[in-house]
């Protein structure tokens, strides 16, 4: 008995200790002020020196709070209960937040850096005329692979996946938009068909594409592909980077047909309790030098056409991130296709998943 | 009874050991590295142990995750200690069946659900999502652990040593503290130590009733999985499974010792 309450005591006591510290290190970081701005984004997804000067010149203490899904996000955001000053949503979710009704729309007046954001990345139906989030980081559905592994063979074509020689080599990621995406794409038709037909065609085609099939994974793809466990993966651009960052051999390539194109764009969530703040800082990040060193230290495609300036030569040429006019054209925003459309897509992914030979 | 343990024993244990552990000493081992990848070592370096110790909004949310974790298992145990021995006290057979379904379910039912819960009962009450939230969903959930660890040492406690010690003119109160506590202070100490590792390493729960600043390492973690996880998280698994490692020796050392004043004079 003696000891039992000796050890409870002892616990007592570290857990107080530890608290004084806890306090002490968040009077450090400046978590007390009244001036707080609390920003809610994807995990190291953001250079954390521009958010130690944006402190510097603002006088706002930023609290940093990081979120592993859209769904989870909005979820913590619907409930309240945390004042989120700032969100970074995918495009998908912002549509979603916008009618759930979660919102504050933006003042553009205040935002005077907001001309430095490429035209092409505005005013997309998503979110028509930016009234409610700003480009964060953007990004296309792409193949990655290991020119070492498949002796050099290139890939222009979604077609060049059906090649019968790439018997089970290809990972895909588990995204019924995404795969459905490429068997529309891979036929000529926009990723955003309704036509049944259409869809019925897709899926019959990835069907004869299963040969090639190794596994369709989630968010262990990034490691399987770095590891070299296969040589072909269907890949957001922001994982290729990540990839490619890890192992060199890699590449990727956005197919000739086109592909998807993604957005995380910053919204200030209806709970915000510094509207003022948010602004400031969307329009600390929308600035020209900060956003090159961010897209550095991120290493996705930024929208900030000003940015461009200030980054290195070779991340800006670089045609897998920064694809050409030409093919930008051909790159579309998922749509909301109402509840019906996509649970169609949903039902012909399952079946296609089902369809093993 | 002391039996020999045959060489296939012994084979079989150290494969099991080695299975368990060889991804943990993986982590470690390219902690170390400095090419920043977990496929291909380059050279030694400390580089990722600096970075760790120079980032002090992770440090912050370790202490975080270390304070919630001892406190919500101190609390947690003195709680489902004294639910223990009330189900243990309940002399009808139903009513007691049906306080341990009631248990049972809350460590069956899912995580995900319980957080979700939670969320929406902090949020209606008003109540601000922070430490205490956080602390309060973890004592939720470690209780029915502790209640699960002490009731079979109840039951194997004789009900003769109660009656003998109320023989000998013990009041309510003694018999407790002097009787009951000191035997099934195993069960208590196991107890706290499930209710200890379940609450650092959950993630579902705590995702939900984190905010205002306040995080805990796995939800952290959690979120680093769409860019991708630096190996100072690696620097990180690397000193915490240290720090395991010498908790458990230092537990060794205690019940060692109380093996040998049970065995020598009592004092």
């Amino acid at each position: 008995m003696k000891q039992l309450v000796r050890v409870f005591i002892a616990i007592a006591i570290v857990s107080a200790l530890l608290l004084v510290a806890i306090s002490k290190l968040n009077d450090t970081q400046g978590y007390s002020g009244d001036n707080t701005l609390t920003i809610y984004n994807w995990g190291d997804y953001i250079d954390p020196d521009l958010i130690k000067r944006f402190e510097k010149e603002t006088g706002i203490s930023v609290v940093y709070e990081t979120f592993d899904s859209n769904e989870a996000m909005m979820t913590k955001v619907k409930q309240g209960g945390t004042s989120y000053d700032i969100a970074v949503p995918s495009e998908y979710m912002i549509e979603k937040m916008r009618e759930e009704d979660l919102l504050i729309p933006i003042d553009h007046s205040k935002l005077p850096n907001l001309k430095n954001i490429d035209e092409r990345f505005m005013d997309l139906p998503f979110d028509p005329d930016n009234k409610y989030s700003i480009p964060y980081f953007w990004g296309t559905v792409g193949i990655v692979y290991n020119p070492e592994l498949l002796d050099g063979k290139e890939f222009k074509s979604w077609n060049d996946l059906w090649d019968p020689e790439l018997k089970n080599e290809i990972l895909l990621v588990d995204g019924a938009r995404e795969v459905m995406g490429m068997g529309l794409n891979s036929l000529g038709y926009s990723l955003n068909d309704t036509n049944k037909t259409h869809l019925r065609e897709a899926k019959e085609k990835l069907d004869t594409l299963t040969p090639n099939i190794k596994a369709i994974v989630g968010d262990e793809i990034k490691i399987l592909l770095a590891n070299e466990e296969a040589p072909i993966g269907l890949v957001w651009s922001g994982d290729a980077a990540d990839i490619m960052s890890e192992n060199e051999k890699l590449d990727y390539v956005v197919p000739e047909e086109g592909s998807n194109l993604w957005f995380d764009n910053m919204v200030i969530p209806k709970t915000a309790k510094n509207v003022d703040g948010a602004h400031q800082f969307i329009n600390f990040i929308l600035d020209a030098e900060v956003s090159a060193l961010n897209t550095e230290w991120v290493s996705y495609s930024t929208p900030n056409k000003a940015a461009l300036e200030f980054m290195p030569e070779e991340m800006v040429t670089d045609e897998r991130f920064y694809p050409s006019a030409e093919l930008t054209e051909k790159l579309e925003v998922y749509e909301n296709l109402g509840q019906a459309n996509l649970a169609f897509y949903n039902e012909l992914f399952l079946e296609f998943k089902m369809h093993r030979k | 009874m002391e039996r020999k343990t045959s060489k296939l024993t012994n084979v079989f244990l150290m494969i099991i050991f080695f299975i368990l552990y060889a991804p943990i000493f993986f982590l470690i081992y390219y902690s170390f590295n400095s090419g920043g990848t977990m496929y291909h070592f380059e050279s030694f370096t400390l580089d990722w142990y600096k970075e760790l110790f120079s980032d002090m909004r992770l440090l912050i949310i370790v202490l975080n995750t270390l304070v919630v974790a001892l406190l919500s298992a101190l609390f947690a145990t003195i709680i489902g200690v004294i639910g223990a021995l009330a189900i243990h006290e309940v002399k009808k057979r139903s009513i007691r069946n049906g306080l341990l379904s009631l248990n049972n379910v809350l460590i069956v039912s899912p995580d995900v659900i319980i957080g979700a819960s939670f969320l929406i009962l902090f949020t209606i009450s008003g109540y601000k999502l922070g430490f205490y939230s956080v602390l309060l969903s973890h004592i939720a959930f470690s209780v029915p652990i502790v209640v699960l660890m002490v009731l079979p040492k109840l039951s194997e406690m004789s009900s003769s040593l109660v009656d003998a010690a109320r023989d000998l003119g013990a009041s309510t109160w003694e018999v407790l503290i002097k009787v009951i506590l000191p035997f099934i202070s195993p069960g208590i100490m196991a107890g706290f130590f499930m209710a200890l590792t379940y609450s650092l390493d959950d993630f579902a729960v705590t995702f939900f009733v984190t905010g205002n600043g306040f995080s805990t390492l796995s939800v952290e973690i959690y979120s680093l999985a769409r860019r991708g996880v630096s190996l100072n998280i690696n620097a990180l698994s690397a000193l915490l499974f240290l720090f395991t490692i010498l908790l458990v020796v230092v537990y060794y050392f205690i019940t060692q010792r109380q093996k040998l004043n049970a065995v020598g004079v009592k004092k």
